[in-house]
């Protein structure tokens, strides 16, 4: 072993310059991975060790309907052992500069400030106490809304038609990320002013949080079970676990992102490859020279394999201190969503672990290569014939089947890293397949790209330009791993863009999806005493399409069903939804746009002790019930029964659709209802519309569609410019290889400048040639990733998302465009040097 | 031959044909000869003869179609591929043509590297020394090949050819890339270490004066011993210069 070792350092010594490319190939895919690793565990420590701050409190629940009188006497009762108590109410709403101008949609928090939070602080500029800020006349807002209603802090806002001054502007919150999700700029206010404002109302979709500060002499579990007796179906966290949803969303997001990070270090493996391979061939004589004098295959297998271990090591450990920057970008990336910053740390077990991965990586793609060795005769430095002969039926068959078992190697080792990095087998067979497709079809349109322009090539003759046919020619070069480099850059244009592409398409999808005729505005929380107001206001309206919608819904919860509570049921995700109230509502007769798929309808229904309903198919679905199942309702006024009459489909851009349970006419009288609206307005009147809505009802809540996109764009841009970030790092690798590739032909360029210089070739000539090739290579490999990533997209949209799919041609001429130069750019890095030759200092060498 | 000297290698009926494709070339037609421990044989002939196809069998390098090889009292033929080697890195030191030294290694790194890769122990880095100083080297033991002139290179490629104290050294026109200046030098550090190590030399040449100090001299043509000749030599004397 030392003797490999010896030779091994003798040989990579002298080819030092060689191998930087290698090792940044590795280091590129290292760094992503561990990286986007070190983030999340940074992340998931920070929520742990922070876990009080986040949370706000020692312990949180979140109920979702206004607590009963037992209920908040249960709370009291604690209040007596010393456990304090706050309570957080998050709702949407309009706001406005003044009463004439645009209202905003806002996202309102009302705190008591007195006492929150109980830990960490409100950030606030200028900076000061919370409980000074906050009156029952001030709000504290976004540093977003200023701008928007060209504000300035000590102006005063219209909140629920009451006037408010703005106090200052929230800069952090310390439970931004336990809270619902935000739309719209933040208004924070105390108790006094939501009262004051009056937008709380029986049945609105407001979101409350009780906050609860627990003495270190009082156990917690026993807090804890107490709150879970008195609200069953609240969500219940303390500061000992991370938040849940937080917990598994991050844990969804380093898998994904952790296999995107895995494709860049498989493109730099690969890179690694081709360089071995390429390494190998140049030493074909040494090879067969050591055999020669004694040295078996094996040792000479150990001797390869030492040098591409140490450069996977030399990879892997540069890959970790890059790493470190690509974990320093992450909070800049997501600042908008986390105004938390991870304190940064070097993460012991990601680095090993992408250590450990990349030396794999590097060691799996090798080996074919490295296998080959096996396969050099000795006699070949005496007669190069020897090994040009074809081998026998069975040797071939049997050198065959080294390599597909190398292959077989690599497939199942890149598969279970897969699945080690997301801990799911499924995931690293999914992985491996999917590569395998995508490597497949990169390669072969890589060769048939390749052959296309040689033929064209050889076509077009002395028609095409001379420095055109040179810089095709460098294509196929010997030694020039032309498609080995289209493929590595083409995997990672293809990724990068296919995310792109399905993102794009997706929200097209859901503009398209609004067609004409559906409505496109939304009124919420109207209140019975105003609801045939705002019905005149609308039908005097401008450029009102159709005929508004107004329905009535109330606020139900599920107690059981058949007879079994719903809490032993196992629901799980969306579905945990029906565990707190649910929209009901009434219909005299089969709503427009709505089809009964199994049942009847009531046509002209009787009242009777036992109600009718039908349920919508998405929740009939998930709760399992058809006709003739018995559904048991709890509201804060009374208790009642139902069974159920059929299961009905809707539209799904229709008000009616949002509410899930039809009953008969009648069977909700009594009940607290709100009202819903919704309209078709065309798109220029909207705002004037919007006004005149707000003017005389400023609680109603006005949610105009295009706003709301605006708002998914937003999310949808912030989720994809993670992702695109880490997948541009394939990108960066397949550079990288190309840049090997190019320097791994140096010599043979070096001559070959020095040859057209001598024949009179210019600088410029020269410098042209090259540009060729490495612009074909990079507009190649774009079109190829083009090519690919719309082919994908449009079978993920159209499979997966059941979307429409239409060619995007800016953002695919985009990336070839950009590809070509990123190929530029590499290349030239690589070769520039070559130029300056003086042809005689070469010539002289020969 | 004297008939005292024990065989250090014996051929007998050796055959290599090449099938490429459908044509089928007989390089050798059935080789037998015996060549006892310590003499220097030339083997000569016309290019195209067989001769380095001949020497690629002896040592190994190759497989042969019919016929044994037997090293030192071992029969090489049909030995794996490794087992092979380890018989080259005992039994067989050589110089080529063309030198072959390995360009990412020093002119000492070099002449090590026989010792390193058969596990050769002891003081392997004196002895490396000492030869280079033997080939006039010391100075430059340090240098890269690709630093050396040829002559310079094939003096290292003695060298390491000696090394591990083979028994049989083979030569495959060891002088052919140099001028005639730099070959004599080449030919008179050969029969100088040759004699001190006491090798068996075979040397493959097609040069008549070269092979002119050889004991014995085999002539080979289309494949099948021409002719094969004891001589009265200039062995163990100087060379002319």
């Amino acid at each position: 072993m030392r003797t490999a070792l010896k030779i091994a350092w003798r040989e990579a010594r002298a080819s030092a310059a060689k191998f930087l490319f290698v090792v940044i190939a590795v280091a590129v895919g290292v760094a992503s991975l561990t990286g986007v690793r070190g983030f999340s565990r940074a992340f998931e420590t920070m929520l742990l060790r922070e876990a009080r701050t986040l949370m706000a409190a020692d312990l949180s629940v979140r109920v979702f309907a206004l607590p009963s009188p037992q209920q908040t006497a249960a709370m009291d009762q604690l209040a007596t052992g010393g456990v304090r108590r706050t309570w957080i109410t998050e709702t949407v709403t309009m706001l406005s500069a003044s009463a004439a101008a645009n209202p905003v949609l806002v996202s309102v928090k009302a705190v008591d400030p007195r006492v929150y939070p109980f830990y960490g602080a409100v950030k606030l500029d200028p900076p000061g106490p919370l409980a000074a800020r906050l009156t029952a006349e001030t709000v504290a807002v976004s540093e977003d809304l200023l701008p928007r209603l060209n504000l300035r802090i000590g102006d005063s806002v219209r909140i629920g038609g009451q006037s408010f001054r703005i106090a200052g502007t929230v800069l952090g919150e310390p439970d931004r990320m336990a809270g619902s999700l935000n739309v719209g700029p933040r208004v924070m206010m105390s108790r006094e002013g939501l009262a004051r404002a009056d937008l709380l109302i029986a049945g609105s979709r407001a979101s409350e949080r009780f906050l609860f500060r627990i003495p270190p002499t009082t156990n917690i579990e026993t807090v804890r079970a107490n709150l879970k007796k008195t609200f069953p179906e609240a969500l219940i966290a303390d500061f000992r676990q991370t938040h849940p949803i937080i917990e598994a969303g991050l844990e969804r997001a380093t898998t994904f992102l952790s296999l995107v990070s895995l494709i860049a270090l498989i493109v730099g493996a690969l890179g690694v490859a081709t360089a071995i391979q390429a390494h190998l061939q140049q030493k074909m004589d040494s090879i067969a020279v050591m055999k020669c004098l004694g040295a078996r295959s094996s040792q000479i297998v150990r001797i390869y394999l030492l040098q591409t271990l140490a450069l996977g090591l030399a990879g892997g450990l540069l890959g970790i201190i890059c790493g470190v920057a690509v974990q320093r970008a992450f909070p800049i990336l997501i600042a908008h969503y986390f105004s938390v910053t991870p304190k940064f740390s070097i993460d012991l077990l990601s680095a090993g672990q992408g250590l450990a991965i990349g030396l794999l990586s590097t060691l799996l793609f090798t080996l074919p290569p490295l296998l080959s060795i096996r396969r050099i005769r000795p006699g070949l430095i005496f007669r190069r014939e020897m090994t040009e002969q074809r081998a026998g039926r069975w040797v071939r068959l049997r050198q065959a089947r080294a390599a597909m078992v190398a292959t077989l190697l690599i497939l199942v080792g890149i598969g279970g890293i897969a699945g080690w990095l997301s801990a799911s087998l499924r995931m690293g067979v999914y992985f491996v397949l999917a590569l395998v497709v995508s490597l497949v079809a990169l390669a072969g349109v890589a060769w048939l790209l390749l052959r296309g322009l040689k033929s064209f090539s050889k076509g077009a003759g002395r028609a095409l330009r001379p420095s055109m046919r040179h810089g095709i020619a460098n294509l196929y070069r010997p030694g020039n791993h032309a498609q080995a480099a289209l493929v590595a850059l083409g995997i990672g244009v293809m990724f990068t863009l296919t995310i792109y592409l399905v993102q794009r398409g997706m929200l097209t999808e859901m503009m398209l999806s609004a067609p004409p005729g559906m409505p496109n505005v939304f009124l919420l929380d109207i209140t019975p005493r105003n609801r045939a107001a705002v019905e005149d206001l609308l039908s005097r309206q401008m450029g009102i399409e159709g005929s508004p919608e107004i329905i009535g819904s109330v606020a139900a919860r599920i107690a059981s069903i058949d007879g079994g509570p719903l809490e032993k049921r196992n629901l799980v995700g969306y579905s945990r939804r029906f565990r707190g109230t649910t929209s009901v509502t009434t219909a005299a007769s089969l709503p427009p746009h709505t089809s009964v798929i199994e049942g009847k309808f009531w046509t002209d229904a009787q009242p009777s002790a036992l109600m009718q309903v039908s349920v919508s198919e998405e929740a009939a679905k998930t709760l399992n019930l058809h006709p003739g199942a018995k559904i048991d309702w709890s509201t804060p006024a009374r208790q009642f029964s139902s069974v159920v009459a059929s299961i009905h489909r809707t539209e799904a851009i229709r008000l009616s659709a949002r509410i899930e349970f039809l009953f008969t006419p009648g069977a909700l009288d009594g009940l607290p209802v709100i009202y819903y609206g919704s309209v078709r307005v065309k798109p220029p009147l909207v705002g004037a519309m919007q006004r005149a809505i707000y003017q005389r009802f400023p609680t109603v809540t006005i949610v105009n569609v295009a706003d709301v996109m605006q708002i998914i764009q937003e999310v949808v841009d912030q989720i994809s410019l993670v992702i695109r970030f880490i997948s541009a790092f394939a990108i960066l690798a397949g550079a990288i290889i190309l840049a090997s590739s190019v320097a791994g032909t140096r010599f043979r360029r070096i001559r070959e400048v020095v040859i057209l210089k001598t024949l009179g070739a210019t600088r410029n000539r020269v410098a042209e040639i090259f540009s060729i090739e490495f612009l074909i290579l990079g507009v190649v490999a774009g079109l190829m990733g083009s090519l690919l990533a719309t082919a994908f997209t449009a079978l993920l949209l159209r499979r997966l998302f059941d979307a429409q799919f239409h060619v995007d041609w800016v953002p695919n001429l985009l990336s070839i465009a950009a590809t070509a130069f990123v190929a530029n750019v590499a290349g030239w890095l690589a070769s520039f040097r070559i130029l300056g030759q003086k042809p005689l200092e070469i010539l002289r060498q020969e | 031959m004297t008939p005292t000297q024990t065989p250090i290698i014996v051929v007998s009926s050796l055959t290599r044909t090449i099938v490429n494709g459908a044509h089928r070339v007989e390089i050798l037609r059935g080789i037998d000869f015996t060549i006892p421990a310590g003499q220097f044989v030339a083997i000569m002939g016309p290019s195209g003869s067989g001769k380095s196809t001949l020497l690629g069998l002896l040592a190994g390098l190759d497989e042969a179609t019919s016929g044994k090889v037997i090293l030192d009292g071992t029969d090489i033929t049909g030995m794996a591929e490794d087992e092979l080697a380890l018989v080259r890195g005992r039994k067989i030191g050589f110089v080529f043509q063309s030198y072959h030294l390995i360009p990412t290694l020093t002119a000492e790194e070099n002449v090590l590297l026989p010792a390193e890769l058969t596990g050769v122990k002891g003081d392997i880095a004196g002895r490396a020394r000492e030869l280079l100083e033997r080939v006039g080297l010391s100075e430059r033991r340090d240098h890269y090949p690709v630093q050396l002139s040829g002559g310079e290179q094939q003096r290292v490629a003695l060298a390491r050819a000696f090394m591990v104290h083979p028994p049989i050294l083979m030569a495959d026109e060891p002088t052919g890339n140099l001028d005639s200046a730099n070959g004599r030098h080449i030919l008179e550090l050969l029969l100088d270490l040759n004699q001190r190590e006491k090798t068996t030399l075979i040397l493959v040449t097609h040069d008549p004066e070269l092979a002119a100090h050889a004991n014995r001299r085999i002539t080979l043509r289309d494949g099948l011993i021409l002719s094969d000749e004891l001589q009265e030599t200039t062995f163990g004397a100087q060379v002319v210069s």
